[in-house]
C-alpha cells in the first residue's frame, strides 16, 4: 500500500494528462540524445586508446585478453540488437514461443564450450575460414568458407541496423530512412578506427553500460508496481501469473501507465502457455527454433572468432563460462520487460506499438524518468554496436585475410592488408544498411536467419573438422553444398514470400524450412552428407590427422 | 580405406587417446541432460497437455446457439457480450480476427440498447469512430465526453462496473455498419476466433506455481539458463583436472 500511496504521489492526475497522451515516438529528445552521444564519444576515445596497430591487432587484439574480460568481450558481442530489443519483442508478440529463442541462444553455449572451444584455441587459427581451409586443405574452401561467413556477418548485422536505427529515431525523432544511416556511419567510423583491440576494450565498457541500462528500469518497475522489486527477475514471475490469471481494474485506480490507464489486464493465458494457437506458433516451430539457434550458436564466425583472442586453451574455456553467465543476466532480465509491456499497453488507447522497441515504451509507459529510458536507450544502442563491431571485424577478416591475402594477393604488405580489412568494413556496413532499409521481420527473426545459415554450413564443418579426422576435403564440400542448398531453399521461399510471390508448394515449404529455423534439419543434411562422402573418398592426408592428434587433442 | 594413418585416426566414437576417451565420456553426459532438459521437458509438456478452456469460452458455449439464432434472452446476450469482451481486450488479437468480434459484438450490444435510444447511441458510436481517428490528444474535450457518455450507457446494460476493463473497452470495439443487423455470414468467423483465443495448451507443470512464476515458465526462462552455466562450470572443472591428472599443459 505504501508504494500504492507513493506511486500516487508522484503521478498526480495533472501530471498524467496535463499534456494528453505520453508521445512515446515524440521528436528529438535532449536528455537521452546527450547520453548517448556521451556514450559514444567514449566508445570512440577508448577505441582511439586501444586501437590496432598492426594486422595482428585488427584480427585477434593481440591474444592478451583474461579471462572474464574475454567472458565480458563475449556478452557484448553477444548482446546485440536481437537481445536487448529483440528478445523481448518475440515475448511481446509470441508469448511462450519466444523462449525458444532465449534457449536457443544460450543453450548453444554449452556445445560451443564442450565440443569446440578449447580445440579451436589449440587449432591456433584467426579466422573460421582460416580453420576451414587449413583443416580441409583446400583454398577453394576457404575461399567458400570466408563468404559464408560474409554472408552470416551481413545477415547478422542487418537485425541490429535495424535497432540502431530504430533507436536512433526515437533519440533524434527523425524518419527511420535516415536513423539507419546516421547510426550506421557512426559505427562504421568507430569500428574503423579501433579495429578488434579496441573493439575488445570496448565491448568491456559497453557490457557494464548495456547491463546497468537494462536493470536499472526493472527495479523500479518492479518496485512502483508492487512486486518483489529486490531481484526483478524473481518477481516478474508473479507478473505472469497475474497475465494469465488477469488483473481487474478497480474503482480507486493508482496503479497507472503514463497514459492514466489503470494496470490491469484481462485474463490472457495466451502470454504464458506453450505453443497457444493464439500466438500462431506450434510445437515443432518452438523445438526447431531452439535448435536452430543451439547450433547456429556454435558456428557462428564472429563467436568463434572470440576465442582467438584468449591468451591460452583453458581459458578459452573458461572465458564462455564467464561469457554464458554474464549474458544470461540479461536474458533472465530481457521477458521482464515483455510482461510488463504486456499488461501496461493493454488498453486499446495506447494502439499498436512496434514490437522491436518494446523494452523503450514499456519503460516510457511505466513512467520511467525520461532520462533513466535514454540511458536504456542509449543501451540498446550500445548492444548493437558491440555487436556490429564484432561483425565487421569478422566480415572485414574474412575479405582481407581470407580472400585477399590468401588467395588473391598472398605477398601483400600489412598495410595493403589493413586497407583492405577497411575496405570490407565499409563495402559491408553500405550493403548491410540498404538491406535494414527493407524492415523485412522483427530484429531477433532477422538474426536468426544468421544462425540458421551458420548451423547448416560452419557448424558442420567445425564439429567434424576437429572431432572426426576422417572428414576430408571432398566430404567438406558436398557436406557444404548440402547444407547451403537447404538454406537456398528456406531463403529463396522467404523472400519470394515477402514479396508477395507464391512458390510452388509455398505452405510446406515456408512451415518445414522457415527462415528462422532451417538447420534444424539442413545441418543435419550436411553432417550425413559430409560423412557419406568422405568414406567413400581419399582420405584425409596424415600431416593434418597427425596435427589433430599431437596438437587439438592432446 | 584403410592405410598405416590409422595411429592418428581421431574420433569422438571411438577416442584412441586418454584425454579423448575421458573427453567423450564427460562430453556425453552433459550432452544427454542437457538433451533432456531442454527437449525432453518440451516433449512431456507436449504429450500431457490438454486443451483447456477459459471460464468466459464456457459461458459463450452456453449461450452462443441463441445468439446466433437470435433466441438469445437479455442475459444470454449480456453473458455473450461479456465473454467476447474478454476475448477482444488481449493484446494478441490479430486485426482480422478483432474485426469478426467487433462485427457480432456491435449488432448484439445494439439489440440490448432500449429503444428510445438507439438512434441516439447509434449517432454517438458514429460520432466517435470518427473523432477518434481525427484527435491529437487523448484529452480532447469532445473524444473524452463521448467516449463516457457510451461507457455509461453500454456498462449499465451488459451489467458491468464503469470503471470495469469490458465497460472501457466497448467504445473501441464498436462499428456502426453491425451496429444495426447479425451478419449471419460472419458467425462460423466468430466460432473459430473464440476457440482460438480462449482455449489453451495446459497440464499441470503449466497449473502449478513457482516462486510466483507457472512452473514451466520457470523452468524455461529461468532455471534453464542456470542449468547451462552449471554443465558449463562443471565441463571447465572437470577438463582442468583431467588435464592436470594427465600431465596436458594447456595453459600456455
Amino acid at each position: 500500500m505504501k508504494k500504492i500511496l507513493l506511486t500516487s504521489a508522484f503521478l498526480s492526475p495533472a501530471m498524467l494528462f496535463a499534456n494528453s497522451a505520453v508521445e512515446l515516438e515524440g521528436g528529438f529528445k535532449l536528455g537521452p540524445a546527450i547520453i548517448l552521444i556521451t556514450i559514444l564519444v567514449l566508445f570512440v576515445l577508448v577505441g582511439i586508446v586501444f586501437r590496432a596497430k598492426d594486422t595482428t591487432d585488427f584480427y585477434a587484439a593481440g591474444r592478451g585478453i583474461s579471462r572474464v574480460g574475454s567472458g565480458m568481450a563475449i556478452a557484448s558481442n553477444w548482446m546485440s540488437a536481437a537481445s536487448f530489443l529483440g528478445m523481448a519483442a518475440l515475448m511481446y508478440g509470441f508469448g511462450y514461443h519466444g523462449l525458444a529463442y532465449v534457449i536457443g541462444w544460450t543453450g548453444g553455449y554449452v556445445l560451443l564450450l564442450i565440443l569446440m572451444a578449447g580445440q579451436i584455441r589449440k587449432y591456433g587459427k584467426y579466422t573460421a575460414a582460416d580453420f576451414i581451409g587449413d583443416r580441409y586443405y583446400s583454398k577453394h574452401l576457404r575461399l567458400i568458407g570466408a563468404i559464408v561467413a560474409i554472408l552470416i556477418s551481413i545477415a547478422y548485422c542487418v537485425g541490429q541496423f535495424g535497432g540502431i536505427g530504430l533507436l536512433f529515431k526515437w533519440v533524434l525523432g527523425i524518419d527511420y530512412t535516415y536513423a539507419v544511416l546516421i547510426g550506421g556511419a557512426v559505427v562504421l567510423t568507430y569500428t574503423l578506427i579501433s579495429g578488434m583491440l579496441g573493439v575488445t576494450k570496448n565491448m568491456q565498457i559497453q557490457y557494464i553500460i548495456i547491463i546497468i541500462s537494462f536493470l536499472i528500469p526493472l527495479f523500479i518497475l518492479t518496485y512502483k508496481f508492487d512486486y518483489f522489486w529486490l531481484l526483478p527477475q524473481i518477481g516478474y514471475g508473479s507478473v505472469v501469473s497475474d497475465i494469465v490469471s488477469g488483473i481487474p481494474a478497480t474503482e480507486m485506480g493508482l496503479l497507472v501507465n503514463s497514459y492514466g490507464h489503470e494496470f490491469a489486464i484481462t485474463p490472457s493465458p495466451e502470454y504464458a502457455m506453450p505453443w497457444d494457437p493464439a500466438s500462431g506458433q506450434t510445437f515443432f516451430q518452438f523445438m526447431a527454433i531452439a535448435f536452430s539457434l543451439m547450433i547456429g550458436t556454435a558456428g557462428l564466425p564472429h563467436v568463434i572468432q572470440r576465442f582467438y583472442v584468449v591468451p591460452k586453451a583453458r581459458d578459452a574455456r573458461w572465458s564462455v563460462v564467464w561469457g554464458l553467465f554474464f549474458i544470461s543476466i540479461l536474458y533472465w532480465s530481457a521477458p521482464v520487460y515483455s510482461a510488463f509491456g504486456e499488461i501496461l499497453s493493454t488498453n486499446r488507447e495506447v494502439g499498436k506499438l512496434a514490437k522491436d522497441a518494446i523494452v523503450v515504451y514499456t519503460a516510457q509507459l511505466g513512467n520511467v524518468h525520461p532520462l533513466i529510458v535514454g540511458l536504456l536507450a542509449a543501451g540498446g544502442v550500445s548492444a548493437a554496436f558491440s555487436t556490429v563491431s564484432g561483425l565487421l571485424i569478422a566480415g572485414a577478416s574474412a575479405f582481407s585475410h581470407d580472400i585477399y591475402v590468401k588467395v588473391l594477393r598472398p605477398d601483400s604488405t600489412p598495410k595493403q592488408q589493413l586497407a583492405m580489412a577497411r575496405l570490407g568494413t565499409v563495402l559491408m556496413a553500405a550493403i548491410v544498411s540498404l538491406i535494414a532499409l527493407l524492415k523485412l521481420a522483427l530484429i531477433g527473426q532477422l538474426v536468426a536467419i544468421a544462425f540458421s545459415l551458420a548451423g547448416c554450413t560452419i557448424f558442420p564443418l567445425f564439429l567434424l573438422g576437429i572431432w572426426w579426422s576422417g572428414s576430408n576435403r571432398a566430404g567438406a564440400k558436398a557436406g557444404l553444398i548440402a547444407g547451403a542448398t537447404v538454406s537456398l531453399i528456406a531463403l529463396i521461399y522467404f523472400v519470394a514470400g515477402k514479396q508477395g510471390i507464391i512458390l510452388p508448394a509455398h505452405e510446406f515449404v515456408s512451415y518445414w524450412l522457415g527462415a528462422w529455423y532451417f538447420a534444424w534439419i539442413g545441418a543435419p543434411l550436411a553432417i550425413v552428407v559430409n560423412i557419406v562422402v568422405s568414406k567413400m573418398t581419399k582420405e584425409t592426408p596424415i600431416e593434418i590427422k597427425k596435427f589433430l592428434v599431437e596438437k587439438v587433442h592432446s | 580405406m584403410e592405410t598405416q594413418n590409422n595411429k592418428y585416426d581421431i574420433s569422438f566414437f571411438k577416442p584412441t587417446t586418454e584425454l579423448a576417451k575421458i573427453n567423450r565420456k564427460l562430453t556425453l553426459i552433459l550432452l544427454l541432460i542437457w538433451g533432456f532438459a531442454i527437449f525432453g521437458f518440451h516433449i512431456i509438456l507436449r504429450v500431457i497437455e490438454k486443451p483447456t478452456p477459459e471460464p468466459a469460452y464456457i459461458s459463450y458455449s452456453e449461450v452462443w446457439d441463441n445468439v446466433k439464432t437470435g433466441k438469445a434472452t437479455v442475459e444470454e446476450n449480456q453473458i455473450f457480450v461479456k465473454s467476447t469482451l474478454s476475448v477482444l481486450g488481449k493484446l494478441a488479437m490479430k486485426p482480422n480476427d478483432r474485426l469478426v468480434l467487433d462485427k457480432m459484438v456491435s449488432s448484439v450490444m445494439f439489440s440490448l440498447i432500449p429503444s428510445q435510444n438507439k438512434e441516439k447511441f447509434y449517432n454517438q458510436v458514429l460520432e466517435f469512430n470518427k473523432i477518434k481517428t481525427e484527435i491529437t490528444s487523448l484529452s480532447d474535450e469532445k473524444y473524452v465526453k463521448l467516449k463516457t457518455q457510451i461507457i455509461e450507457q453500454t456498462a449499465s446494460v451488459i451489467g458491468v462496473e464503469i470503471f470495469s476493463l469490458e465497460a472501457k473497452l466497448i467504445p473501441f470495439e464498436l462499428i456502426t455498419e453491425n451496429l444495426k443487423s447479425v451478419d449471419v455470414n460472419n458467425t462460423p468467423n466468430v466460432e473459430a476466433v473464440m476457440a482460438k483465443y480462449l482455449i489453451h495448451n495446459q497440464s499441470f507443470l503449466t497449473d502449478m506455481k513457482f516462486l510466483g512464476y507457472p512452473f514451466h515458465y520457470f523452468y524455461t526462462s529461468v532455471f534453464l539458463l542456470v542449468l547451462f552455466i552449471g554443465l558449463c562450470w562443471v565441463y571447465c572443472v572437470r577438463i582442468d583436472k583431467i588435464h592436470e591428472r594427465l600431465g596436458i599443459d594447456d595453459t600456455v
